[in-house]
Order: structure tokens, then sequence, then C-alpha cells
């Protein structure tokens, strides 16, 4: 289970996480909504490492990832798709995902192979193209790419930033139908960051929301989405 | 005929050189975003550290090899003793501007190059000496007729060809080469994936320092050993990594044959003290026509 307890991050002294606590439960989507600015990824990025908490603390299971390095926590088995289909466009496709599982190769060299042929199986459209540059993928593609550059390296949470920002709703869909899928089979515990509330808690179990750096509820996804004053008040529909 | 073969083999062995030095300052570019001014200042010490084996009667192979490690691991040195804690994380949080962010770095350099110089002189008291090289410098006889190549020249031309090809395979073949490909391209995103681009970019400065610590003994046999003779080389090798592209491997090696076929032309067909002004005149076309090099990929803003 991850859990963020009184989680702080400060960006100049302007608070852009304040004293956030929340648990996401192994094996289950949760998902984490809120406007632009609520600090959505802010909070993926203190949790991979890429930002440094002023305070508070992040477990996973026993495991304090607090202070660790961002190439730490990714061993420890939780992976980030960054914001923004982030691959690495000079990149082949092929070699985009072979660095995804590139940290693990003395130890694991057999299983690497499987974990590939996996996600190919996953997405075909990326075995098709595994030998052109990433930069030429639609951004659909992309995005399938960054999430099987996250698959191959096995984690036990996905930390998902908006996977479906500027995706046509049709691929959008397919995406995150994927993740689900991938969630229920496998036991892969998810913490998806969405803008788009209805797309998120129709798959999730658990949703957050958060407002200007602060949990502003703490519901299953189904309440959530039912709860209309809620999106009044924070999402503005 | 025989002057022009005569330029053009120079050329190509003098522009193998600069490649390599050039080589050297887009490795460290690339991976750390630094401009290594101190990277001929690495290269001149080892040189000197080699000179000094040969002269304590170690076999010139032995020098070499122990010069080529040197080489890597000064510039592994730099990385961990000096750019790393100067660009930390605590570091820029302190430094407002993004300029002073890159400038720091690059005077730091500078200062490493002042402080092996002074090292040199202290050392070796600065004198100028010779360096050998395990071929003669002779011209390559068959028969009677000279041929328009020195021995020296395709020892020169085979070493670098042999560093560009494992190069290559540890690029492109490598999980290693993969990670330092990709630690340029992305920091991020490579550390996201679990690599940790802080030892791969002091790789990067060690094979950096090899390839530079290569150039200097390879140089040497012709310009002669002392603190200041490999300055030239760096001022060459930059313009040659400009002319390539600063952010191509392959077009750093392309920039240096470029340079060296340019300086040995117009050595031979107009006069040396026509060298610089040819190279400066080149540099200026390239920046002018296309400022991001031959190879140079064009920034290309993501959407």
């Amino acid at each position: 289970m991850l859990a963020i307890t009184n989680l702080v991050t400060e960006f100049a002294s302007i608070k852009a996480l304040d004293n956030i606590s929340f648990q996401a439960k192994p094996g289950l989507i949760t998902t984490v909504i809120g406007a632009n600015g609520a600090g959505k990824s802010t909070l993926l990025r203190t949790i991979s490492g890429l930002e440094r908490p002023t305070s508070g603390s992040i477990t996973w299971f026993d495991e304090e990832l607090t202070h660790k390095s961002v190439e730490a926590i990714v061993r420890s088995g939780i992976s980030q798709v960054p914001e923004g289909h982030a691959v690495i466009s000079q990149l082949s496709v092929a070699e985009n995902i072979e660095l995804g599982g590139l940290f693990r190769k003395r130890i694991a060299r057999g299983d690497l192979a499987t974990a590939t042929k996996e996600v190919y199986e996953l997405f075909p459209i990326l075995h098709e193209r595994r030998n052109e540059p990433a930069g030429s993928l639609s951004g659909g593609e992309r995005q399938m790419l960054a999430i099987s550059r996250a698959l191959v390296s096995r984690p036990k949470l996905l930390l998902l930033d908006e996977p479906s920002l500027g995706l046509a709703p049709l691929i959008a869909a397919q995406i995150i139908g994927i993740i689900n899928d991938l969630c229920r089979s496998t036991g892969l515990t998810v913490l998806l960051v969405e803008q788009n509330a209805n797309t998120a808690l129709a798959v999730a179990d658990h949703g957050i929301l958060l407002a200007l750096g602060k949990v502003v509820a703490d519901l299953p996804a189904k309440e959530m989405a039912a709860d209309s004053s809620l999106r009044a008040a924070y999402l503005g529909y | 005929m025989t002057s022009f073969l005569s330029a053009f083999f120079s050329g190509t062995a003098q522009g193998a050189i600069y490649a390599l030095v050039s080589l050297g300052l887009v490795l460290v570019w690339r991976g750390a975003g630094i401009v290594n001014f101190a990277q001929m200042g690495q290269a001149m010490f080892t040189t000197y550290i080699a000179s000094q084996l040969i002269q304590n009667d170690y076999s010139y192979w032995s020098a070499f090899l122990i010069a080529l490690i040197s080489g890597a691991a000064l510039g592994a040195l730099v990385d961990l003793g000096l750019m790393r804690p100067l660009t930390s994380r605590k570091n820029s949080q302190l430094l407002t501007s993004q300029s002073m962010r890159t400038t720091i770095p690059v005077i730091a350099s500078l200062g490493i190059l002042g402080v092996l110089k002074a090292l040199a002189g202290i050392f070796w008291a600065g004198e100028e000496r010779g360096f050998p090289s395990p071929v003669a410098p002779n011209a390559i006889k068959i028969g009677e007729t000279n041929l328009a190549i020195t021995g020296f020249d395709l020892f020169v031309i085979g070493t670098v060809f042999l560093t560009l090809v494992l190069t290559t395979i540890f690029f492109t073949k490598t999980g290693m080469g993969l990670a330092m490909r990709a630690s340029a391209l992305n920091p991020e995103v490579t550390r996201l994936s679990g690599i940790k681009v802080g030892w791969v970019r002091t790789l990067g400065w060690a094979i950096s320092g090899i390839a530079s610590s290569l150039a200097g003994l390879l140089v040497t046999p012709k310009t002669n050993l002392s603190p200041n003779t490999l300055d030239l080389l760096l001022i060459i090798g930059f313009t040659a990594a400009v002319v390539g592209g600063l952010s191509s491997l392959a077009g750093s090696v392309l920039g240096g044959f470029i340079l060296g076929y340019v300086i040995s032309f117009v050595n031979v067909y107009s006069a040396p003290e026509n060298v610089f002004i040819a190279i400066l005149v080149f540099l200026l076309l390239a920046l002018f026509f296309r400022p991001q090099g031959i190879l140079g990929s064009k920034q290309v803003r993501s959407v």
C-alpha cells in the first residue's frame, strides 16, 4: 500500500502540496483529480523523487521512499509515466523500451525478453514500428510507448501523469482501458492523475480530489462521480 | 599530384587527431552541458605522465596504456571532485539565473586548466621535450619511390579508426551506450527508467578523458610536449565540434576530419601563416550558414 502522510512540497515558499495525506490500496486504481494547478503533477513528481518534499512521508508497504533518489525509487518497483507522452524522440521505439528495463539487465535478462514481448503484445503497433524513431509516432502511440517503457521495469506501482492529455477521446479511452485491464489481470497498483475526471472515475476504485494543494475529498470513485456538488465546486462543471 | 596526395594523407592523419579532441568535447557537452576548457590540459598532463614513464625505462606501450587509464581517471575526477558538487541541486538553488548555472562549470574548467599547467610546471619544470612515436616518421617506400604517407601517419589513422569503431559499437550495441545516449537526450526520462544518470555522466567524462589523452599521445611526436603545446588543439577541436554539430558524435568526428583537410591544404597550397585565418573564416561561415552544425539537429519544439 502506498501511504502519503502530511506531505508538503514547496516551490520558493509557495506550498504546491499542503499537508496531504491519503492511501492507495494495492491492486486497485486510485485516481487523483483536480483542476489545473491543484498540485496533481507535483504529487506524482514528489512520489517518484523528482521533487523533494519539505516535510511528511511517503511509504510503499514498509519501505520509506521519502528521501530516496529517483533511480532507487524506480528500482523499488515504482515507475512513473511522466506528463506529455515523455519518450526520447531521437531514440527508436525499441530503444525506448529497452531503456526501461536496462537497470535490471544483469539480474533478469530472461525476464526482460518476456517483458518486452508482453508490451509488444499489448501494443502491437509498437512492434510494427519498433525500428522507427519515437519522434515519428502519433501522440497516442507515444503514450503507449511511455507506458511500455515503464512496464518493462515490472513495476508494482504505476504512476500515470495525465495519460489522456492531448489525445483524441477514442484513443484516450483505449489507453485508459488497457491500464484498467492490466490492473485487473496482474494486480498492478495504479495511481492515475487526470484532469479528465469522468474518464478517470469511470475506471478507478477510489478518488482523491485535490484543490490548491489540499485533499478536499477522499471517496470511493463511484461516490465521487455521483457527487455533483463536489464537481461543481472544484471542477467547474 | 604528389603534393596533393601528401596534403590529403597528412590532412587525414591530423584530422583524425582533431576528431578525437572534438569527440571528447562533444561527449562532455552532450552529457553534462559543459564546455570543458581543461580537456587538453588533462591530455597534456597524461602525456607528461607517459613521457616520465618512458624516461624511467617503461616500454612505449605500457606508458601508452597507463596514459589512457590516467586520462579516464582524471576525467572522472574532474566530474566527481568539482563538476558534480558545483551542479548539485543544493548549489543550483543558490544561483538564481540559468546563465550563471551554465557559466560557472565552464569557468571552473578554466581553473582546472590553470592548475594542471602549474602542476606540470612544478613536476616537469615546464621544459619543452620530445615525445617518441612507436613507428619511424619516414615516408613509406615501395621499392625506391617514396609514397606521400608516412608510417606515423598510418599509425595515427589506424589507431583513431580503431577507436572510432570501438566507440560506435559501444554507443549503438551496448546497454551502457544506450544509457549514455538517453541521459544526454533526456536526463529526466532516463532517471525515471532507473538509470543512475550521475554515474553515466561521470563515465562520459572518463571516455572523453581517454579520447583526449589519446589525442595528446598522437600529436606530441610531431609538436613536442610542453604545458602549452596542446592549447591550439583545443581551439581546433572546438571549431571542429561546432562545424560538425555540437549535439552529434558523428558530426564531431566529421568536423575533425574537415578541419584536418582545411588546415593541411591551406598549409600546402597557401602558406602556414594563413592556417589560422582559414580556420576562423571556416568557423564563421559555418556559424552563419549552419549554426547547428553539419550533422547537428535543429531544436525541435515539442507540441
